[in-house]
Parts: C-alpha cells; sequence; structure tokens
C-alpha cells in the first residue's frame, strides 16, 4: 500500500483518517467487491439449503413424525375410539420393514398432500386399506422429510412388510423381481421365507416386486396394478401392498415402486408376527 | 456490503462482533423457518407420488 501522496496535513493518532477521495477506479473495485460478495453470499446460502434439506428437514419430520405416533396410539389405546374414516392427516397404521432393521417403524398417514409426506409415508387416498382386497398405496420421501423410502431399491423379493392396524397386523412380502419370475416355484419360491408368494396369476399382468415408472403412471397403485380399474371384481382381487417414492434419489424424473402381496394376518392379542424377526439383510 | 455493514454497527469492536453474529444468526433463521419451507414444495425433486 502506497501512502496517500496528496494529504499534506501530519498523521493524525488516535483519530480515523478522513475518507480519501474516491476515484474511479475505487468505484470499480467496490462494484467488483459486492459483486463477489453476492456471489459468496449465494454460494453459502445454496449450502445452506443443502444442509436443510438433508438434515434438519429429518428433524422436523421426526418430531412431526413422533406427534402422529402418539396421536395413533392413543386413539387405539380409547377402547371408544371410533372407526370413521380417517381425515387428511390422520395416523392409519404402523409400516415395518424389518429387513431394515428393528428401528424401522414408521406411522403411514392418510393421504398424500405435501404436509402430510412430510411428517411420515402417505396413504392414496382412493386406494384399498391395510387388508383389504385391492392395493394399499403408500407413497414416502426417499432424501428429507424422515426419508422413510430412502433404500427402497434394496428390498429384494420375499422381504416382510408389515402393516398393523387398530386390532390386526398384516404381513405383506415383496413379489418377485422381473427376473426371477420365470422358474419362481422351483427357484426362490421354495425357500421357507417365500411362502404364500408368487407371481400374480390372470388377470393380473405381470407386477414385479420393484419396477422404475414414469411419474404419471398412476396405474401402478390400481387394485390390479398395471391395469384397468375395472378388470377384476372387488371380492377377487387380492390383498396387494404398493410403496411408491422418487427416482433416482435426488431426482424426481421417475418413480420406484414396490409391489407386495398379503401372506399372513394376525389378530393382535395373539403373538406378534415372526416376521418382524426377519433379519437384517446382510 | 459486508465492509458497509460493519461500519453501521454501532459500539466497540467486540459489541460489534456480538452484533454481527445475532445478524447472522437472523438471517439463518429466517431462511431455514421461513424461505426454505417456502421454496421446499416448489422444486421438483421430492416427488414421491405417482399420477
Amino acid at each position: 500500500m502506497s501512502g496517500h501522496a496528496g494529504i499534506a496535513t501530519a498523521p493524525a493518532r488516535h483519530r480515523r483518517p478522513e475518507p480519501p477521495h474516491r476515484t474511479g477506479g475505487d468505484r470499480v473495485r467496490t462494484v467488483v467487491r459486492g459483486f463477489g460478495e453476492v456471489l459468496l453470499t449465494l454460494g453459502l446460502v445454496a449450502l445452506l439449503f443443502l444442509g436443510y434439506e438433508l438434515y434438519i428437514t429429518n428433524w422436523f419430520s421426526a418430531m412431526k413424525q413422533r406427534d402422529a405416533t402418539a396421536a395413533l396410539d392413543d386413539r387405539w389405546s380409547n377402547p371408544r375410539g371410533t372407526v370413521d374414516r380417517p381425515v387428511e392427516g390422520d395416523g392409519i397404521a404402523k409400516l415395518r420393514v424389518p429387513a431394515f432393521g428393528p428401528d424401522f417403524d414408521f406411522t403411514v398417514l392418510q393421504g398424500t398432500g405435501a404436509d402430510t409426506l412430510a411428517s411420515g409415508p402417505g396413504h392414496y387416498v382412493d386406494t384399498a386399506m391395510p387388508g383389504e382386497p385391492g392395493n394399499f398405496g403408500v407413497a414416502g420421501h426417499r432424501v428429507g422429510d424422515g426419508a422413510p423410502f430412502n433404500d427402497l431399491d434394496l428390498l429384494q423379493s420375499c422381504d416382510a412388510v408389515v402393516v398393523e392396524t387398530r386390532d390386526t397386523w398384516f404381513v405383506y412380502r415383496v413379489l418377485p423381481l422381473a427376473d426371477e419370475a420365470a422358474g419362481w416355484t422351483s427357484g426362490k419360491g421354495a425357500t421357507p421365507q417365500c411362502r404364500g408368494v408368487t407371481p400374480l396369476p390372470e388377470p393380473y399382468p405381470e407386477v414385479p416386486g420393484q419396477q422404475i415408472v414414469m411419474p404419471w403412471q398412476g396405474e401402478v397403485i390400481n387394485p390390479v396394478p398395471g391395469g384397468s380399474e375395472a378388470q377384476l371384481p372387488p371380492e377377487q382381487q387380492d390383498s396387494l401392498i404398493t410403496l411408491t417414492t422418487c427416482h433416482p434419489r435426488f431426482s424426481a424424473e421417475q418413480r420406484l415402486i414396490i409391489h407386495g402381496v398379503l401372506t399372513a394376518r394376525y389378530p393382535k392379542d395373539g403373538p406378534r408376527p415372526p416376521a418382524l424377526a426377519d433379519g437384517l439383510r446382510g | 456490503m459486508y465492509a458497509w455493514i460493519w461500519r453501521q454497527l454501532p459500539g466497540p469492536t467486540a459489541v460489534r462482533v456480538v452484533e454481527a453474529l445475532l445478524l447472522v444468526a437472523a438471517v439463518v433463521a429466517l431462511l431455514l423457518f421461513v424461505v426454505f419451507p417456502w421454496v421446499d414444495p416448489r422444486l421438483p425433486f421430492n416427488d414421491v407420488t405417482t399420477g
């Protein structure tokens, strides 16, 4: 830094120097510096937003999920609790995937609005309720907001998806994957875990355990997944479960879909379903 | 910009540091509790439903 040659007064100690006369160059420097500071600030804000999406929404979501679970437990333990049709945001069931560990335990809420999904997995209101014939459709976040369906892509055929309602445990198991359907009965289908799991019979179209579809393919949550609504009368429909989330992770270009079929039901005044003890995937 | 804000803060340096930290905290809180929750549902990467 060079001295201020134009200033003739003696340097005044303990006093701020008079602001030097601003030149055109100073003004340019100020503008360029301000521009750089704005860019740095935007970068920091973007980083903060990333942290918000990936971590902080999980904290908010965990609080809402806790409240929803407490409200549901309260309703279940109240003997006079009515069984009216739930309204959007009400807890309706608990969802467990033993392959994801014993702490994978989410209260499923009624509806798939943004606020509902920020509290936990949401039930598509027009689809069947747990255990009913038809298709129990559930959507969940894969990134942020608790990310209940973060690892959905890791599910294998015959993995249990256990749904707990007020009085019943429903054990669904993931259908055979697309490349397993041929030779299922002599192959993986023969293992004890896969009892009750077979490729769905006619008139069901091919319903693989896992598929990736485009966002507008709402037919995956139909009572006959991938088929038309009226293909099969309700009393002949299998009880299915369909989980949907975004794909690939961090994107919403496609949807990851898991289909399962009901293989067992246990009244809650009896023993807990053995499927809950299915081990973690090694 | 930041130099200008610093010059507007009253008080000696120690007080200014506290004021600056409070300002940063206020901006971060505004972002986390107001701006980001508003922006979030408008972004395309969180759609998990079909149809």
